[in-house]
């Protein structure tokens, strides 16, 4: 018990407050007594005590009164009844409640050491369970998903709000939008946070090998089951499962789905033992899947089952303006790996990655910064940088008149910057007043 | 070990042999290298008799000691053959505050081994030594220490007692010399 912890004693008899304090001195414990519920209430309010000793019978508020309170008020204080052996009852009444031990009175006192052992190393165990969950909060919220537009405001204000449900959430989005990190965050903000997050791409395997992944199978089922083998439904156990591309699952897997999902119990694959189940779903999805139970190639009854909260990414052609803040990421990211040093791109640069719609969005973004940073022999990354990205084609022929051209072109820039006109006239550089008369030469108006 | 001279009174609380008590004192001087010497007896206060347990409280006999005079001696040990006890604990070996200047030690429940037989008169002058000494490191500020050999390691049994040794942990050792400078 080398770990020095602050104990308070509450009891009402003066000899037994006494008898503690000089013992947990020895210790090199923080000491402090109370004689009665209301005194150590006070005393908590001003020092957050780690372990306290609780007398159940005290006048006024008796310990288990004070115990309720304390794990009402404060959660995390440990408490361990003392009672004499008129009162078990009560003592097993407060570990209900949620006392971490009991002692009966008078108590050898290899006993109180034994607990005090125990105590340690419990609390040694939180220590680092709360370091290392800090430590992973910080490498998995927000950190890789980048973004002050609107439109990831808006995502980045969802997170913590839905993270608090259980609902089923549909992320919708285009490939690369970074459906998966969004995924993370929401497990990461969950109460479920410190339980397993498992993600499964639907669309990357066959019927027969995503349902066994999915449900597990017992041995001898089917050739090349060697031994039994749990499904990602029970191991992900209490935690979040994440199924990318759900559009692509079978009517027959929504139907296998939809029955987890309504009854919490699987059954794998050659067995007849229904298994309990518990995890929140994440799915995601590319697909209109909307348009598609119209169309009947999605079960319905499925759909508003994984789609209880639906969460839209923006693809990045529509949120420009975040860019420059992901190429900055991107370029750090890239450089601590490659260790080499680039920390600019030219204003055209800039440009050339700012007028490019980016079908692969984020994810095409990030690989073509990585190459380019790579490939790059100086600190700067300049439009020679990046003469892989094919700027985009312009929509005019060459029928349209100059002025049919400027009216196009203008356009063009501007839904590229999601109608800000501020960005738009840098791009095109000219000044904003101008850009605006142009707006109303060419009756330009946000859709 | 130490720069500063402590001396140690080892009083009988009772009566005591003279060569039990001799052994303390040797072990005061052999292992902590402090002056040490036996005082003259005096009978356990009455009032410290607890009639429902019959056992004798530390508490009220380490006061008594502290009110007496024992203006010589910078720490006190007092040596009884009753069973003691502090009110929350069914017993105790021995007993000393924090950083005080009296402790005591029991040779009552030291003359019997863990399995009810009766060890051998060196053995319970030995456990008898280990406990004055533990009490002595108390009154000295020294903590109790969690390696299981050190003389400052906890025992809430016979075969703790007998487990751990009359030295102290290189670690205590150092606060000793510290507290002793």
């Amino acid at each position: 018990m080398d770990r020095k912890m602050s104990v308070m004693i509450v009891d009402d008899e003066a000899i037994v407050r006494e008898s503690l304090f000089h013992w947990f001195k020895k210790y090199g414990h923080l000491v402090e007594t109370a004689s009665s519920g209301f005194e150590a209430l006070e005393k908590l309010e001003t020092y957050p005590y780690q372990l306290l000793f609780v007398d159940i019978k005290m006048p006024g508020m008796d310990g288990i009164e004070l115990l309720e309170k304390i794990k009402s008020d404060f959660p995390d204080t440990i408490v361990i009844i003392i009672t004499a052996y008129g009162s078990i009852e009560s003592a097993v009444k407060a570990m209900r409640i949620g006392a971490s031990d009991y002692l009966l009175k008078p108590f050898k006192p290899d006993q109180l050491s034994l607990v005090m052992e125990r105590i340690s190393v419990q609390e040694k165990l939180m220590s680092q369970y709360n370091y290392l969950k800090g430590h992973l909060d910080k490498i998995t919220r927000f950190e890789n998903i980048i973004g002050q537009s609107p439109a990831m405001e808006k995502v980045f204000s969802l997170i913590p709000e839905v993270a608090q449900s259980d609902a089923s959430i549909l992320l919708v989005g285009e490939t690369g939008t970074g459906k998966e990190l969004v995924a993370k965050a929401i497990h990461a903000e969950s109460r479920r946070s410190h339980l397993p997050f498992i993600a499964i791409n639907c669309g990357a395997m066959p019927e027969s090998l995503l349902e066994s992944e999915l449900f597990g199978h017992q041995k001898g089922v089917f050739t090349g089951a060697t031994r039994a083998r749990k499904g990602f439904l029970e191991v992900v156990s209490g935690g979040t499962l994440f199924l990318d591309e759900i559009g692509e699952i079978s009517p027959k897997m929504q139907i296998n789905l939809l029955r987890v999902l309504e009854e919490k119990k699987i059954t794998s694959i050659g067995s007849r033992e229904p298994v309990e189940v518990d995890f929140r779903l994440i799915s995601a999805t590319r697909r209109d899947l909307k348009r598609e139970v119209t169309e009947g190639i999605f079960r319905e009854d499925f759909f508003y089952r994984i789609n209880v909260i639906m969460i839209e990414i923006p693809p990045l052609r529509k949120r420009k303006e975040d860019i420059p803040l992901l190429v900055e990421h991107f370029l750090k990211k890239y450089c601590q790996e490659t260790t080499k040093y680039v920390d600019h791109v030219t204003r055209d640069a800039m440009d050339l990655l700012r007028r490019y719609d980016w079908p692969g969005n984020v994810r095409e973004l990030e690989n073509a910064i990585e190459r380019a940073v790579v490939l790059s022999k100086s600190r700067t990354l300049g439009v020679e940088d990046l003469s892989f990205i094919r700027p985009p084609d312009l929509k005019f022929s060459k029928t349209l008149s100059l002025r049919e051209m400027e009216r196009v072109y203008i356009q063009q820039i501007l839904e590229e910057n999601n109608w800000n006109v501020t960005q738009s006239a840098n791009v095109l550089k000219i000044n904003r007043v101008t850009l605006h008369k142009m707006m109303k030469r060419y009756r330009l108006e946000r859709p | 070990m130490t720069s500063k001279k402590i001396s140690v009174g080892v009083v009988p609380l009772g009566d005591i042999p003279e060569f039990d008590l001799q052994v303390i004192v040797d072990h005061i001087i052999g292992c902590f290298k402090l002056v040490a010497q036996i005082l003259p007896r005096f009978e356990p206060p009455g009032n410290a008799l607890d009639e429902r347990r019959l056992q004798y409280n530390a508490g009220i006999i380490i006061e008594t000691m502290e009110a007496m005079q024992f203006s010589n001696y910078d720490k006190v040990i007092g040596v009884l053959d009753k069973d003691l006890f502090i009110p929350i604990f069914t017993h105790v070996f021995g007993e000393a505050r924090q950083g005080g200047k009296c402790g005591l030690v029991s040779l009552y429940r030291l003359a019997k081994n863990p399995d009810g037989s009766i060890p051998p008169e060196s053995s319970i002058n030995e456990r008898a030594a280990k406990v004055a000494l533990h009490e002595l490191g108390h009154l000295l500020d020294l903590l109790h220490c969690e390696r299981k050999k050190c003389l400052m390691h906890f025992s809430g049994g016979i075969d703790e007692v007998d487990e751990m040794s009359l030295d102290l942990c290189e670690y205590c050792t150092v606060y000793l010399q510290d507290k002793l400078r």
